[in-house]
């Protein structure tokens, strides 16, 4: 048991030790830093406005009221900044692959995915941090319950929104294409996240769980703190293990693959 | 020829140089088949979205709401067509920025003709075929989503306010790229350009939703003649009147964002004369 | 016959608000800016006759670009005059324009999705040319620089020395009377270079049109220019026939890789530079002995393991006339 808890305590303080360098580095413009926080918040602050103006006309959608979209997007805005922080790769992993980045990582010893998603950091990310802890504060309110639900909602959604966006990236290991493909693939996802889980039905919703799992990125772990149960929370924690599997089994495959083409090629 | 006037003869060859960029443009943007077709489907992505959404507003018509003043067929095709414009417009602006602030003018102001013309004209005819290829993919989704197609003359309503209400969208942003010559990034300018394009051009809901003030605010803003107009008119068939006030008042600010992009491009062209890039 | 181009104590100022330190600083800054004066060019004169080609070189910042800017109209001077093909440029830009060519190296003046034609075809509406003549001249053009073959083809799919074959035959379309070339071989392989610059003499030599080229390549000084204007720090330093420099151009650099930690090379012509063991550096003043002969000569000693030929850096060269005139 030891061994492998040495082997963790080394990927953690690896992955640390990565990621503390590059958010470093987003600091180093501070002008440009501000003004890309700045210009994020802005920018979700007025999709806020925009909600708020339909509810005062429309009152619900679905069931839905403007505090539970408040929950929603508070939820989202913060599991997404947290990954462009901490682990701000993912945005164009498949670039990484693409450009050969990862021969270098390849030679090394550290897991090549995490260091991957350590290796860059958004600076706007913390507008996003920022604006989604403001709406939860004014929203769920300091409740100790709600707040530490509502980081176990942000938890589980960080770990779904990762595992999915390392699978569309990982798309770039068999199409050379996929740099852009499994962008736009990503902001689908978003796109749908941030929309009430109540109005999708039939179809809507079997795209919602799948291609573009907003499913599990948004709508489980949010139901979880909308609605506490057991069921709930093991939809949110099944549904993001599950991706998170899939998407190892399919980065593995991806990797064994380039290995295989970069030996032929050398 | 000979007794061609010279004011003349600069005009027609200038329309001439215009036109050819033009004709590149769209050449250049069929050229690129794979960008066309996947904007096709962000485009859809969109309309799914916001048609589920507003079906499920519309499914529920809550008393004392505005869900009572939903048109019949909810707002599906509605925002079918704000999409359709504002997916068209290409990204002039970052076009701008990289030319303005990575010194790529030089061999532009070393050519005869204007530069903001002959950008202007190539990027209208990128536009042109992503009206028509969206326009198509839109006709296409309504009837996946089974909406009904809207009458001809209905059709030929949007069609006009929407396509003067793109070339109104392209000059915005075309202003937003001439703030390259002050700020080193677009992106702050742009961002909240587009925002305002979506509040007060009513991408998401007819501005005739809104209340009174923000309501007269946006049909007198640019971005109401950018996006609200050719939104309301497929929501209900404009009369005559109505049509001609809304592309009149399309045309003022086309004239008056024209005449403000080349004031700009002027002051930004003599800074970059005066003090270079 | 009137010069080309005259250029009269051309000069140029920059002005830079200075930047203070932290926020109060800033704000300061803005409410009263001080301002910084850098002289990038400080009286610069001379002149081009018709159907010369000149190189113009010097280090980067060294004025050079600002002067050439200010010559074909995109940057007004802060004095002085000039004079291009008649024009004076930073008040008559446009009409200028219809009369001289550009090819910038590292940037193509065409558009990348589409066939090379189809560039072409804009660009006789840019310069307003007549349909026949245009066709003419571009069938012409295209038999000197061989490109016929390309014209179908996206320009993202030529290869960058037929890209550079293309843009050269897209600025002298309009039959300019003055060719201006920046870095027109930058990144090319010594073939497609070499050919490069045999086009751009014999053009020049076939129509008789005005060259003025910059570059960090000795060869394309050597191999196109008549004369060499070299500027630093902001004004000329030398103004001579390329025949009067080859002294300083016509060098080249060879090193050699070798079993043995010395190697024993007396040639005439030819210098010694420091360098560490098994490696020998070679300073070949070419007019004095060819490369091929030192080259010969090493490979007969035995025990060569490789061998490198390059040109001096631009920087050196210039540095070395510098140097030279200023003892």
């Amino acid at each position: 048991m030891a061994p492998a808890l040495d082997d963790l305590r080394a990927l953690v303080t690896a992955y640390a030790a990565q990621a503390l360098a590059a958010i470093r580095q987003s600091f180093a413009d501070r002008t440009n830093f501000a003004l890309q926080v700045g210009a994020m918040a802005v920018n979700n602050g007025f999709w806020l406005v925009l909600w708020f103006l339909f509810f005062a006309g429309f009152k619900e959608v679905g069931g839905w009221r403007l505090p539970d979209v408040a929950r929603l997007l508070g939820i989202v805005y913060v599991l997404f900044g947290a990954s462009g922080v901490f682990f701000g790769g993912y945005r164009d992993l498949a670039g990484s692959i693409l450009t050969g980045a990862i021969d270098a990582l390849l030679t090394q010893p550290k897991p090549i995915l995490l260091r991957l998603l350590a290796r860059d950091s958004i600076p706007s990310a913390w507008g996003d941090i920022a604006t989604g802890l403001v709406i939860l504060a004014f929203s769920a309110g300091l409740d100790p319950a709600a707040a530490g639900l509502s980081l176990a909602a942000i938890l589980i959604g960080t770990a779904a929104w990762l595992a999915t966006t390392t699978i569309f990236a990982s798309l770039a290991f068999w199409a050379a294409g996929a740099r852009s493909l499994s962008r736009d693939l990503a902001d689908f996802t978003l796109l749908v996240s941030t929309y009430p889980a109540s109005i999708y039905s039939g179809w809507t919703k079997f795209v919602a769980f799948t291609v573009l799992p907003a499913g599990f990125v948004a709508m489980a772990p949010v139901e979880l703190v909308r609605a506490p149960s057991w069921q709930a929370a093991a939809i949110a924690v099944g549904g993001a293990g599950a991706y998170a599997a899939v998407a190892l089994g399919v980065w593995t495959l991806g990797l064994a693959r380039y290995r295989r083409g970069a030996a032929v090629a050398g | 020829m000979r007794s061609t006037p010279p004011f003349i003869r600069r005009l027609s060859d200038g329309a001439g140089a215009a036109g050819a960029a033009y004709r590149a443009g769209l050449a250049a943007a069929l050229a690129q088949t794979p960008v066309l077709l996947g904007r096709a489907v962000f485009y859809g992505v969109c309309l799914m979205v916001l048609i589920t959404f507003w079906d499920k507003v519309a499914a529920h018509r809550l008393p004392g709401t505005l869900a009572a003043r939903l048109p019949a067929g909810g707002l599906g095709t509605y925002v079918g067509v704000t999409e359709w414009v504002t997916l068209s417009v290409p990204a002039v602006h970052f076009k701008l920025e990289d030319d303005i602030r990575a010194g790529a003018l030089e061999p532009h102001l070393l050519r005869p003709k204007s530069y903001l013309a002959q950008t202007l004209a190539g990027q209208a005819g990128f536009m042109t075929a992503r009206l028509v290829m969206l326009g198509a993919a839109g006709l296409l989704l309504l009837a996946l989503f089974a909406r009904t197609w809207p009458s001809v003359p209905t059709m030929g309503a949007v069609f006009t306010l929407g396509v003067t209400g793109a070339a109104i969208g392209l000059l915005l942003l075309t202003l937003v790229g001439l703030t390259a010559f002050w700020l080193r990034r677009v992106l702050p300018p742009m961002l909240i350009v587009q925002k305002l394009a979506f509040l007060l051009g009513g991408l998401f809901a007819p501005i005739a939703f809104y209340p009174g003030w923000l309501y007269r605010l946006a049909w007198f803003s640019p971005f109401g003649a950018h996006l609200a107009f050719a939104g309301a008119a497929i929501i209900g068939p404009p009369s005559w009147t109505g049509f001609a006030t809304m592309l009149a008042l399309q045309s003022f600010w086309l004239a008056a964002l024209t005449a403000l992009a080349v004031l700009v491009w002027r002051a930004g062209l003599r800074k970059t004369l005066r003090e270079g890039v | 016959m009137n010069p080309a181009v005259r250029l009269k104590e051309l000069r140029k100022t920059y002005r830079f608000a200075k930047a203070r330190r932290g926020l109060l600083g800033s704000l300061a800054g803005l409410l009263h800016p001080q301002f910084t004066h850098l002289e990038a060019v400080g009286g610069v004169s001379f002149e081009i006759a018709a159907g010369e080609r000149v190189a113009i070189i010097g280090p980067n910042g060294a004025g050079k670009s600002t002067t050439l800017k200010m010559l074909c109209g995109v940057l007004e001077p802060s004095g002085g005059e000039a004079s291009v093909l008649g024009f004076t440029p930073w008040k008559e830009r446009r009409r200028l324009a219809y009369e001289i060519g550009v090819v910038f190296g590292q940037r193509s003046q065409l558009w990348t999705e589409l066939p090379v034609r189809d560039s072409f075809a804009l660009l006789r509406r840019v310069y307003d040319q007549p349909e026949d003549a245009f066709a003419r001249r571009q069938g012409d053009l295209v038999e000197r620089f061989g490109v016929g073959a390309l014209l179908d083809q996206p320009v993202n799919r030529l290869s960058l020395g037929q890209r550079m074959r293309c843009e050269i035959v897209a600025a002298l379309l309009h039959a300019p009377k003055l060719l201006f070339l920046d870095e027109p071989t930058i990144g090319l392989d010594v073939t497609a270079k070499a050919a490069i610059r045999d086009f751009i003499r014999e053009q020049s030599q076939a129509e008789g049109q005005t060259v003025l080229l910059t570059s960090h390549d000795t060869r394309d000084i050597e191999l196109v220019c008549e004369r060499v204007i070299v500027i630093n720090a902001g004004r000329i330093v030398l103004d001579e026939p390329t025949e009067q420099l080859r002294r300083y151009i016509a060098r080249k650099l060879v090193t050699l890789q070798s079993a043995a930690p010395q190697l024993a090379l007396d040639l005439p012509g030819v210098t010694r530079r420091p360098s560490e063991p098994h490696t020998t550096i070679l300073e070949i003043d070419t007019r004095a002995t060819r490369v091929d002969a030192v080259i010969a000569r090493a490979l007969a000693l035995g025990g060569i393991e490789d061998v490198t030929v390059e040109d001096p850096p631009m920087e050196e060269v210039v540095h070395e006339i510098y140097a030279a005139l200023h003892p």
